[in-house]
């Protein structure tokens, strides 16, 4: 008894923990100015303005536009890519397979900024600064970590299923789009999930690539707002913005959670 | 089927490799040739004091960020780990802070804990002085632990995951045994675990060494464009600076320090695994 009191006490203490500074962003982004200037933690009226007023100091809309169409190309590219990868390395025989693997997991290992400094060149003399594109075109020829992630989904499917649909004369294409995608389908939907929740935050290669104010997705434009802001004291505006920002991998993230849990146990389970 | 994946895979990953490691040895700006300086790059960067800095910062990180983090994933993983109603609503509220985006968070705890801020008013009303936690070095970096900490969701899956899959036989044979609570974590749970902990440490350290966003975002609230001076300069990471010199256009310094950035994980990741067999315990043998 005095022991699961204890448990539910450390476990309300956590729950507060880590929803306290949530609750906090929501309170301050309804906060009206005068307020938030001051240390106060509760707002006298919510001041819903605030969110109107956030759009109109920043084109906010047009953010969301750009990040949506980072997120949707980068999902497309990510999942038609590393489908027919992953699948080449879990169900197709062919010779150096394992060495050609060992390679793609050693890419992982390679940190952005051996590669950046280079694509940046590329990019630019492309004329592809500014654009979407140095994000999105990357994606259709497929990441290491995704392709390892399915890879990892498709050799729990069972070899007969496949090779009984080879006997009736399937094409591999036909095997990949007919059995396996249907089969995988939540582990590509992970795949998806993951990329599209880490376009959406991703700061490094938009700040990088992208820098006229109309070009801009949320995390680069939230993080100037965050710092244009803190002298005039305006942290209901960004946090107005935060919520914008954060709130659409909320509902995401509420309606699928179980890909999330699934995918990031796949993730961490085999090293 | 692999013909994407080759294409890219030379276009996006061999080119850039070979290119920025040929500029590592040059004096290199884009527009211009590369001018071959040999080591030069390399022997700069070994007596920069700003990345001796950036260093000390990163394996302070390391060495208190880290530990904090997975023990506190590890004990809300050990208190899911049974089968309890109210769990999944447990899982659900620990887990929703690692899918804000970094960015975001780093902006999130930047407003919490500056003067002024919610944390502040919480210490005055237990009638404390709040520390100054981005004007005063010495509280810049426990700021960024604690954002890193907030967001451990990810991490405690992987943890529940792990102690799932241990055998309830194990701790019914450790009763017999007479063991008490802090036994049966200590002989049966931490080995039973540990190539999840291994897991974890060696992803961990790579993160470390690769952190922007939060410090980023909190140094560029503290004072705009300045990196090294302090209180910032207690906040400066390596991914930080070697940006601010790749957006000064000395590509051919920075594209040296990101090869030092892989060499270091390069050493790591080889080192631990290496080692492996004295962290983690394999399935055969005895439990004590």
């Amino acid at each position: 008894m005095l022991l699961t009191i204890a448990r539910h006490s450390v476990l309300i203490g956590l729950a507060v923990m880590f929803a306290l500074p949530l609750l906090f962003m929501l309170l301050q982004s309804v906060m009206p100015l005068t307020q938030a200037k001051t240390t106060a933690l509760w707002p006298e009226h919510l001041e819903w303005s605030n969110y109107t007023r956030v759009f109109d100091r920043i084109p906010l809309g047009t953010y969301i536009v750009n990040t949506l169409k980072v997120c949707a190309l980068t999902v497309t590219g990510t999942v038609l890519s590393c489908v027919p990868v992953a699948y080449a390395f879990s169900h197709l025989q062919w010779r150096g397979r394992k060495a050609v693997f060992v390679l793609v997991l050693s890419t992982m290992m390679l940190p952005f900024q051996v590669l950046f400094v280079s694509q940046y060149q590329i990019f630019s003399e492309l004329g592809w600064l500014n654009t979407i594109l140095p994000l999105t075109v990357p994606t259709f020829f497929g990441d290491a970590f995704s392709i390892f992630l399915l890879r990892q989904f498709f050799l729990t499917l069972p070899a007969e299923t496949l090779d009984a649909a080879r006997v009736d004369g399937a094409s591999e294409f036909s095997v990949l789009t007919r059995v396996v995608v249907p089969m995988a389908r939540p582990g590509i939907m992970a795949v998806a999930v993951f990329q599209f929740l880490f376009s959406w935050g991703d700061f490094f290669g938009p700040n990088i690539y992208l820098s006229d104010e109309r070009s801009l997705t949320l995390a680069v434009g939230l993080v100037r707002l965050n710092t244009a802001v803190e002298r005039l004291g305006e942290s209901n505006l960004t946090m107005a913005a935060s919520v914008v920002f954060v709130l659409p991998l909320l509902v995401i993230f509420f309606f699928a959670q179980k890909v999330f849990i699934e995918g990031v146990t796949l993730t961490g389970s085999k090293g | 089927m692999l013909a994407p994946w080759i294409i890219g895979f030379c276009v996006f990953t061999l080119y850039p490799i070979v290119n920025s490691l040929y500029w590592s040895f040059t004096v290199k700006r884009y527009g211009t040739a590369a001018r071959w300086i040999g080591l030069k790059n390399y022997e700069l960067l070994l007596s920069n004091d700003d990345l001796g800095k950036a260093l000390r910062n990163t394996v302070y990180l390391a060495i208190v960020g880290m530990p904090i983090r997975i023990g506190i994933a590890m004990l809300c993983a050990a208190l899911l780990a049974r089968p309890r109603r109210g769990n999944g609503v447990y899982r659900t509220l620990f887990y929703v802070p690692s899918i804000v985006p970094a960015v975001a968070s780093g902006a999130l705890f930047y407003f919490l804990l500056k003067k002024g801020g919610p944390v502040s008013s919480l210490f005055d009303l237990f009638g404390a002085e709040a520390p100054l936690w981005f004007a005063d070095p010495a509280w810049a970096k426990p700021a960024l632990i604690m954002v890193g900490t907030w967001a451990l969701g990810d991490l405690m899956l992987i943890f529940l995951a792990g102690l799932v899959d241990i055998p309830r036989s194990l701790y019914e044979a450790a009763d017999l045994d007479g063991a008490g609570r802090w036994a049966k974590f200590r002989h049966v749970t931490l080995p039973m675990i540990s190539p999840v902990t291994f897991f974890t440490v060696l992803t961990g350290l790579i993160g470390v060494l690769q952190s922007f966003d939060q410090a980023f975002v909190f140094s560029q609230g503290v004072r705009r464009g300045r990196l090294t001076g302090e209180p910032e300069g207690s906040l400066l990471t390596y991914a930080m600076l070697q940006l601010r010199h790749f957006q000064d256009g000395r590509i051919g310094f920075a594209a040296a320090m990101a090869w030092v950035m892989f060499v270091i994980t390069f050493v790591i990741t080889i080192a631990m695994l290496a080692t492996r067999r004295r962290w983690v315990h394999t399935a055969s043998g005895d439990l004590a």
